[in-house]
């Protein structure tokens, strides 16, 4: 009997009332709320796609003689003009990324105890890390653009004082071909755009979470289970992110 | 996760774990950040690439663990999604091994 009663009371996690019908449906295996499981059930199935198109990628990788260096090619900062810094602004973004999830981790540890103020201030903090993240991406694609990359055709190759593009030989409008893998481009601009879209939804999905917070709408509700959704799909966005770091930026 | 009040102890106790993790996912980043620009140029990849992979698989844990909260939750649902990824298990070896072959076919041509 003290067994049973200590199921019972353990089990409560932000779930509606299920009427006890003598069926058992009132008892959730998982003691998980039915919108956190789909949550992470669809987490699951984008997992997957990211993995496809990961292991697309090392695949290809794996399979050519010669990779254009991520510290060659990756090696540029705002307002630090031509200085080469491998490695120093995706830095920068990764940490932003982090720090965001953190915040949005704050947000929902204040949901728990009820604190709206607490929770629209740290979604504030998280949104605007996600914004910025965003910033910094659209400046890294703007720049690789500038320097010539392109989804279908390669431009980077070995010169003789190191990594180099084909920019000049464009110019003087003689075609060459490619020298590296020509996909180069398709995969850098598809996978990270792709994790770019996540990061935009979930901006979108947080700034609508920070004005429902506003509202009293999760007050009235007396949960914030909302916001630990929200919580569920930005982390997957900081973890997806440790990812594609470690492919196209580490490796 | 429970819908009783959490005491100022418990709720101090989450907030300190938060910020624990986050320092360690920091500085796990920047020790991956230090060896691709100061050991990466001399050693080769089969030795960096292991290292990176085995590190960020050490920061996905800490962020699903802690941040997403799996850690709290029922073993029956952390194991529906975890065996899932053994599928991934099957994609990596097979691609990588299918990738390693081609590396070699092409020096085989020249």
């Amino acid at each position: 009997m003290a067994e049973v009663l200590e199921i019972k009371e353990h089990h409560t996690a932000h779930q509606l009332p299920t009427p006890d019908n003598g069926e058992g449906g009132e008892k959730s295996p998982m003691n998980i709320s039915y919108g956190k499981t789909m949550m992470w059930y669809f987490l699951l199935s984008d997992a997957f796609t990211f993995s496809a198109f990961l292991i697309a990628y090392a695949c290809l990788r794996l399979g050519h003689k010669w990779w254009p260096n991520p510290n060659d090619v990756f090696n540029a900062m705002p307002f630090m003009g031509h200085h080469k810094i491998p490695m120093g602004f995706v830095s920068i973004m990764t940490f932003i990324l982090i720090m965001s999830s953190v915040f949005v981790v704050r947000a929902v540890q204040e949901g728990h105890r009820m604190n709206k103020n607490g929770v629209m201030y740290w979604m504030f903090w998280g949104i605007l890390g996600g914004a910025a993240f965003l910033g910094c991406q659209a400046w890294e694609w703007q720049h690789l653009l500038a320097e010539g990359m392109r989804p279908f055709y390669n431009v980077f190759y070995e010169g003789k004082d190191g990594l180099t593009t084909l920019w000049n030989i464009h110019e003087q409008g003689k075609p060459m071909f490619s020298p590296g893998p020509v996909a180069f481009g398709a995969l850098f601009f598809g996978i990270t755009g792709f994790h770019g879209f996540h990061v935009f939804t979930g901006v979108c999905l947080n700034i609508w979470g920070f004005f429902a917070t506003a509202n009293g709408t999760f007050e009235k509700r007396g949960h914030y289970e909302m916001i630990e959704k929200l919580g569920l799909y930005w982390h997957f966005v900081d973890l997806v992110w440790v990812f594609v770091f470690l492919a196209f930026y580490l490796m | 996760m429970s819908d009783h009040q959490l005491t100022e102890e418990e709720y101090k106790a989450q907030v300190a774990g938060v910020w624990k993790v986050t320092v360690i996912l920091s500085i796990v980043t920047v020790v991956e950040v230090a060896a691709a620009l100061i050991l990466g140029p001399h050693l080769p990849k089969w030795i960096m690439n292991p290292f990176y992979a085995i590190a960020s698989i050490a920061k996905a844990f800490f962020i699903i663990g802690e941040f997403m909260h799996l850690k709290y939750e029922k073993r029956v649902f952390m194991l529906s999604l975890g065996l899932p990824l053994f599928f991934l298990l099957w994609a990596i070896i097979a691609f990588g091994v299918e990738g390693n072959y081609l590396h070699k076919l092409l020096y085989l041509i020249k």
